[in-house]
């Protein structure tokens, strides 16, 4: 990458720290991004309400379930799968008010999946405090036949709907929480730069 | 800059110190759309010397056969609203800019809390026009010295129905905003405009209530303070000018005959912005719009509102 150069659609990320002024905390979190929780509260606690919403994940060896039981001090929910997560958190936000933080972490297609989520309530994702845990893995959206693909970790990946060699680029669509993906061998078909993984 | 020539229709006294102002196209067609929260500046030629001050669009944006606006005399008036109140009489013309806007609601906003504060309520008159056509769910705020100061309310009263809480001070009404800002549903926005006090204890409760900043609005006009007359350099100009004390650096530039980049005139917008090559002394910021770091820098200079205090200031215009 050209240095000072930056595709403004890619996403920041940072490591989750209490925000002082608030009027409560939820913090939502899947799989490694159990570690992320783990460490926010090793933390001076906040003085407002907190929530905690974890669901393992699959890509995740460790679950941080338990360990999370003993160290959350009020307000831990867990859930088995992410699906069940969203059915409380819809139920939860409509009786937030503003002033409440969001505190995100996991992989990037759980945060994303929650800015959606978040979305419908009217928090922006630039509101959140995200944190990307685990594993640098990309959804790519296919300019070409509109499939996304999940879990690319190379440079080039095979589209999963039509089956084109995509070149992953870091043009990021918050509403489809994925990376832009072109035919890499449009103009030469069958001649492919050296696939590498660079997303691990 | 490209002007649009007004005749004022209508004048009316709403309070003892405000004016309301009806301004039509002096064509007869229709003026150029505006969305609510918009304003325009007024060019007045008063004794040989132009004023040109900002005013928030009042009208609903779905009118455009006339342009509203209302104009409080100020004690300490450079002239400007003085003016406007003893002078202009219906039939007179002059120019106004287009309208821009640099208070507009969030449009993705689930729910809109304006909070005015006297000759404040100005932009919010446009802005509920565009929340009633929406639908979108708001509350207005409306805070006056005394009920003879209380501008439009009955007219508010009667438009906003529920959704309208005046605060009469000398009733001893207060606006509470610990408990107006600690229980809004996600996905609120809240606009402030009002003397300075009121905008930043409406800025301040919200932060401290974690409300993010994309979700606070604010807008203060500033009139040009008067000050110490000093002189100024215009390098690119090759001309070196006094700005009076009643006069604004930009007005004096304009004055010289140079043409100066502009907006709104009041602090906010950051069009005049200007580089400053040399000085040697203070640059008194007054406005709203450079940062805290940027004023200290001393190379930048909003001329609309901010002065100087020194013997040698050189502008890049």
């Amino acid at each position: 990458m050209e240095r000072g150069y930056w595709i403004r659609s890619k996403p920041v990320y940072t490591s989750l720290m209490w925000q002082e002024k608030a009027t409560s905390h939820l913090v939502v979190a899947q799989g490694s991004g159990g570690m992320a929780v783990l460490k926010i509260f090793q933390q001076m606690h906040p003085k407002q309400p907190i929530t905690v919403l974890y669901a393992p994940s699959s890509d995740s060896i460790v679950d941080y379930a338990s360990t999370l039981k003993k160290v959350v001090p009020e307000g831990l929910q867990l859930f088995d799968s992410v699906q069940e997560m969203l059915t409380t958190l819809k139920e939860i936000l409509p009786t937030m008010y503003m002033g409440m933080r969001v505190y995100v972490a996991g992989s990037e297609g759980f945060i994303w999946t929650i800015a959606e989520s978040a979305k419908e309530f009217g928090i922006e994702d630039i509101d959140m405090i995200k944190e990307l845990t685990g594993t640098l893995a990309r959804s790519i959206y296919c300019v070409h036949c509109k499939a996304i693909t999940h879990n690319i970790t190379t440079n080039i990946g095979k589209c999963a709907g039509c089956e084109r060699m995509l070149f992953v680029r870091d043009h990021f669509s918050r509403r489809l929480g994925a990376y832009m993906g072109l035919m890499v061998d449009a103009e030469s078909p069958g001649q492919l730069p050296e696939i590498e993984e660079i997303y691990p | 800059m490209n002007m649009i020539n007004i005749k004022v229709a209508a004048i009316e006294q709403v309070t003892p110190l405000v004016k309301h102002f009806t301004f039509v196209n002096k064509d007869g067609t229709a003026l150029p759309a505006f969305s609510g929260g918009s304003h325009v500046v007024v060019s007045l030629d008063i004794n040989g010397r132009v004023h040109r001050n900002p005013y928030s669009l009042m009208g609903s944006p779905e009118d455009t056969s006339a342009y509203h606006i209302s104009v409080r005399k100020q004690e300490k008036s450079r002239g400007g609203s003085e003016y406007m109140h003893e002078n202009v009489a219906v039939g007179m013309q002059f120019k106004i800019t287009y309208p821009v806007n640099l208070f507009s609601l969030a449009k993705k906003g689930r729910k809109h809390i304006l909070i005015a504060g006297g000759i404040g309520i100005t932009p919010f008159m446009s802005q509920i026009a565009d929340l009633k056509r929406t639908g979108a769910d708001y509350e207005l705020h409306y805070a006056f010295r005394s009920p003879e100061h209380g501008a439009f309310v009955s007219e508010l009263e009667q438009g906003c129905g529920t959704k309208f809480h005046c605060y009469t001070d000398s009733n001893g009404e207060r606006l509470n905003l610990d408990e107006l800002l600690s229980q809004q549903p996600l996905g609120t926005h809240v606009y402030v405009c009002g003397p300075n006090s009121m905008v930043v204890a409406v800025l301040e409760k919200a932060r401290n209530f974690g409300w993010p900043e994309n979700h606070i609005h604010s807008e203060q006009f500033l009139a040009p303070p008067i000050g110490e007359p000093f002189k100024m350099q215009l390098a690119r100009s090759n001309k070196e000018i006094l700005v009076p004390a009643e006069m604004s650096m930009l007005e004096a530039i304009e004055a010289a005959g140079v043409e100066a980049d502009f907006l709104c005139r009041g602090g906010v917008c950051g069009r005049c912005e200007l580089q400053v090559l040399e000085t040697d002394g203070a640059l008194m910021h007054n406005d709203h719009f450079l940062t805290d770091a940027e004023k200290a820098s001393c190379k930048k200079i909003m001329p609309c509102v901010s002065r100087a205090k020194c013997e040698r200031l050189v502008l890049d215009i």
